[in-house]
């Protein structure tokens, strides 16, 4: 046999090794869904992972089982279309404060508590002249209410006059 | 060959009417297009999202309730949407800015950390963005190794366990829209929250939106709310001039956003 050959084998191998190792490392499941080779190149078990993905935000449907006055009220005041979850949501898991462990007697994995701080009302009512100027709600449109916080009572939480959950001011001697 | 003069004009005139008839006459025998009499629109599943700027806030509730939701660490300054503040002055400048991604809100007149005087503010708008799920998206066909794709609904997802990286999907989206998850080492972005969507529910940035700005919908579905406004009103997308066809539309956009 010529000497010529030998690369030749060489090569076969090398392209069979390539070939055995893309069998064991490639998924059975990667393919080209509608022959779309351009944009739907892939492991189609990632689409499932996806849709596995846990659900963290259950709404007001979940915080009424137990807070069904909180919800009826806010539903019917200036603040029906703010979620709880807006306001009692956590981003810092050290300030979770909910009495009940939501995630093991629920499975629901939102951290919850309170913000009273004067940040959190500004995010919507800081005077900005470019904020939309009304709001909509189930009652009519009416005046979107911005206060400028430097001056409006500088240094005092909102909660201490404002109640959230009826968008009014907190009624006395109670 | 017997070829008569009769026979010589009749044929030359179908000839040169042959010629002329453009291709694009023939697209009627294109199956598409002859179910396009039967439907009038395409009855095919796809996902698009809906902006209206008009009621925008910049409250950035949206933000907050789509990082908890995808898991994205709240204190990076990375981020699956944001809300972008464009402020035109009254001499002509335009200033941008997103602190954060606006995951804290706007609650101040300071475009960029300097503060403006209200009076010196000709005009402003926030303008919430998110991955536009492009019908050719641009990012997805750079992926060296197959992990990012478009499903069969037109949502343009990343595959974790397949994604080695490199990068070149971040540096090739026009709108900005992905990022490096600094947790699974991964490319990221919007899924639609594909995880509701597809169990009925609205995206966590929709439902956490106050005032109405976001919706998601069927974009062929006659009954979804995202059918009847990009059907009626005035609707426009982020550079369209990319050719991505993005599927994210905006009610009142200005010139001034980009």
């Amino acid at each position: 046999m010529s000497h010529a050959w030998r690369p030749v084998f060489v090569v076969l191998a090398v392209v069979v090794t390539m070939l055995v190792v893309r069998v064991i490392f490639v998924p059975s499941d990667f393919a080209a869904k509608n022959g779309d080779y351009k944009y739907q190149w892939h492991r189609l078990a990632s689409e499932q992972f996806w849709k596995d993905f846990s659900v963290k935000h259950k709404g007001r449907e979940f915080c009424q089982q137990c807070h069904s006055e909180l919800v009826d009220k806010i539903k019917d005041s200036g603040h029906q279309n703010v979620q709880c979850e807006n306001c009692h949501a956590m981003s810092d898991p050290a300030k979770k404060s909910h009495p009940i462990n939501l995630k093991e007697d629920f499975g629901y994995l939102l951290d919850i508590g309170v913000d009273r701080s004067r940040e959190l009302c500004k995010r919507c009512h800081a005077e900005l002249s470019y904020r939309p100027p009304t709001y909509t709600t189930t009652k009519g449109t009416v005046k979107f209410k911005m206060i400028d916080p430097t001056k409006h009572n500088p240094g005092v939480e909102c909660v201490m006059c404002h109640d959230v959950h009826t968008a009014g001011f907190k009624t006395t001697g109670k | 060959m017997n070829l008569s003069r009769r026979k010589l004009l009749k044929m030359g005139l179908l000839a040169v009417c042959g010629t002329v008839i453009p291709l694009s006459a023939l697209e009627i025998f294109k199956p598409e297009a002859a179910a396009s009499l039967i439907h009038p629109y395409s009855e095919k599943k796809r996902w698009a999202f809906v902006v209206d700027t008009t009621k925008c806030v910049g409250c950035g509730m949206c933000v907050k309730a789509c990082k908890l939701e995808n898991e994205v660490p709240f204190d990076t300054d990375v981020q699956r949407t944001w809300v972008e503040r464009y402020v035109q002055l009254k001499n002509g400048e335009v200033i941008i800015d997103s602190p954060h991604g606006a995951r804290y809100g706007f609650t101040k007149n300071d475009p960029q950390g300097h503060d403006v005087d209200e009076a010196e503010v000709a005009k402003g708008l926030f303008v919430p963005k998110l991955c536009n799920h492009c019908e050719k998206p641009s990012c997805v066909q750079v992926c060296p190794v197959g992990a990012t794709y478009k499903t069969d609904d037109g949502v343009v997802l990343v595959d974790r366990k397949w994604c080695i990286g490199c990068g070149y999907c971040i540096t090739n989206c026009p709108y900005f829209a992905r990022f490096f998850h600094p947790i699974t080492n991964t490319a990221d972005k919007c899924t639609f929250c594909y995880h509701r969507i597809t169990k009925g529910l609205n995206t966590a940035c929709s439902d956490a939106c106050a005032f109405g700005v976001r919706k998601i919908g069927l974009i062929n579905d006659p009954s979804s709310e995202v059918f009847k406004i990009i059907n009626t009103e005035r609707v426009m997308v982020l550079k369209p001039e990319y050719g991505n066809e993005p599927h994210v539309f905006y009610i009142g956009l200005d010139d001034i956003v980009r």
